[in-house]
């Protein structure tokens, strides 16, 4: 019997600097797999910059993403941000929402605004990421929180880690 | 066909930080506002208007408990008239995913903007719109018990069943805002149905709202059933951002079939409608003089139509001073999101031309 040997084990605890709170493999997996596509294949990098997930296919690298909370009102919002090898937003996902208000976040339309930026691009709520009314807490957190990612993807580029 | 032909999963072996439990924690936040008042027709004045204490508990990664507790007018004395201390909400939130949450305790009423949205810093003018206090008796909480979801891409809903409201305390000049129990002793001889569809895209959202209850309580005068001596109020609300502009408009219509019972057993003047709502416009003047900082100076003018006693029952006659047009201009200062400096002047005119002013206002709001 054939060891299923490409499936890559993604074993580090994603805990970033933030620490990552709760959040269901299945829906990091999911994650990854609707962003790059179904098939791919991820490893784990341990970074200065916590865990850094690496998404391939057949040996060719497809890009990144890294697992992170911001702190809403009161709770932890557990997003993802994946970004191509010239380090462009793919997609943001939300994996986990947890405050009473604010949820507009998680909306295809509100996420897709990121996509394309990058770590040299203007990532702020108002100019050009637009708020949605009555989320301005959690859609303030979630771009604070998507520059850093950027930011610290293009320091470990910059610093040779990532391709 | 080998496995690498075959869709494969990512398998994500279970690490321990990833199945970790939420640790519980308790949150402190708060928000609050201090107007200061010059009307035309009486004694310039200052007030606590309100400071709130916000205190939530996450049990797990499910349970969450969250309430805020107020103070309005700074105290509370012995005998006396003035101030209050009340629960504004109360709930325990049960997450069953991230589509669906089930509520119980004391929940906002899901109609208008600013019943659910109140933190000062959020809305333009010192004072709450008079839409938002006589005719969506705004902070209204009751008790009970709902659901709120999420619907595909841009949708949400929620609805609650919640006690009724207490016809008694209705009145002409201020609608079914005393008839709230607000979580104290609350009757349940009568329930109310109240529910929330709203659509969010960036910069833009829209919601229509609804309320239907009974109020007679256990007066079978005034009416009998859970919906004895109904009350149904129904919303349209929208709000639009985009660059320095900024707009919000609300439309409440409040039907009190049983008026005429009402008024004849309280020897009230209560109406069978009211109506009324508001379009507001602002631009962040800070937009232009100082971009790509966070303070926004926004000058918003509100016009507004407030009518109390739009169509009165057999027997009662409307008084033209509650059928009122307020436009209100002004300047919001936020050096940051959550902050706010507050100045307007507002214009007062009725039908009757009875009890018409000018006002200043004064106001600080904040948030955290």
């Amino acid at each position: 019997m054939r060891a299923p040997t490409l499936i890559l084990l993604l074993a580090i605890a994603l805990r970033g600097q933030a620490g990552a709170q709760t959040v269901a493999p299945k829906k990091i997996h999911a994650s990854v797999g609707r962003v790059f596509g179904a098939g791919t294949q991820v490893d784990t990098l341990s970074t200065a910059h916590g865990p850094v997930l690496r998404a391939l296919r057949h040996d060719s690298l497809l890009g990144y993403a890294v697992v992170r909370d911001v702190r809403g009102k009161d709770q932890p919002i557990t997003f993802l941000v994946a970004v191509d090898n010239a380090g462009r937003v793919l997609d943001v996902d939300i994996l986990v929402y947890r405050e009473p208000y604010g949820g507009e976040v998680v909306y295809e339309s509100w996420r897709r605004q990121f996509r394309g930026r990058s770590a040299a691009d203007s990532v702020r709520l108002g100019r050009p990421i637009r708020n949605i009314s009555g989320a301005t807490i959690s859609s303030n957190a979630v771009t604070l929180g998507v520059r850093a990612a950027l930011e610290d993807l293009a320091a470990l580029r910059h610093d040779g880690v990532l391709r | 066909m080998t496995i690498r032909h075959v869709l494969l999963p990512i398998l994500l072996l279970a690490a321990p930080a990833l199945a970790a439990q939420t640790e519980p924690s308790t949150t402190v936040g708060g928000y609050g506002e201090f107007h200061f008042t010059d009307p035309s027709n009486a004694t310039p004045s200052a007030d606590v208007a309100r400071v709130v204490l916000y205190l939530s508990h996450t049990f797990d990664e499910r349970l969450t408990f969250r309430s805020e507790l107020e103070v309005e007018h700074a105290r509370i004395e012995a005998g006396g008239s003035e101030g209050e201390v009340a629960l504004e909400q109360a709930f325990l939130d049960y997450r069953f995913s991230d589509r669906f949450t089930l509520r119980t305790g004391l929940v906002l009423i899901p109609v208008g903007i600013i019943n659910e949205t109140h933190e000062p810093p959020t809305f333009n003018g010192v004072a709450r719109p008079a839409a938002d206090h006589d005719l969506i008796p705004s902070t209204w909480r009751e008790l009970g018990v709902g659901v709120l979801g999420r619907l595909g891409d841009g949708w949400s809903w929620r609805a609650f069943i919640v006690n009724g409201l207490k016809a008694d305390r209705f009145s002409a000049a201020e609608g079914i805002r005393g008839g709230r129990q607000e979580g104290q002793k609350a009757s349940f001889a009568n329930y109310g149905l109240t529910a929330r569809v709203e659509w969010a895209r960036p910069g833009l959202k829209v919601g229509v709202s609804g309320f239907h209850g009974g109020s007679a309580g256990t007066d079978t005068l005034v009416g009998s059933g859970s919906f004895g001596a109904p009350v149904t109020v129904v919303a349209a609300d929208a709000r639009w951002e985009s660059g320095p502009w900024s707009a919000r408009a609300l439309l409440v219509n409040v039907a009190v079939p049983d008026a005429e019972r009402i008024n004849s057993t309280y020897g009230s003047t209560v109406s069978t409608r009211s109506q009324g709502g508001y379009i507001e416009g602002a631009f962040d003047l800070l937009h232009l003089l100082a971009p790509g900082r966070p303070a926004r100076l926004d000058a918003f003018t509100r016009f507004e139509k407030v009518n109390t006693q739009a169509q009165m029952p057999n027997g009662a006659t409307a008084d033209g001073s509650l059928d009122r047009t307020i436009v209100t201009s002004g300047l919001t200062f936020r050096p940051l999101s959550n902050v706010a400096f507050k100045a307007d002047y507002q214009i007062v005119r009725t039908a009757s031309g009875a009890s018409e002013k000018e006002q200043f206002d004064l106001g600080l709001g904040f948030s955290f």
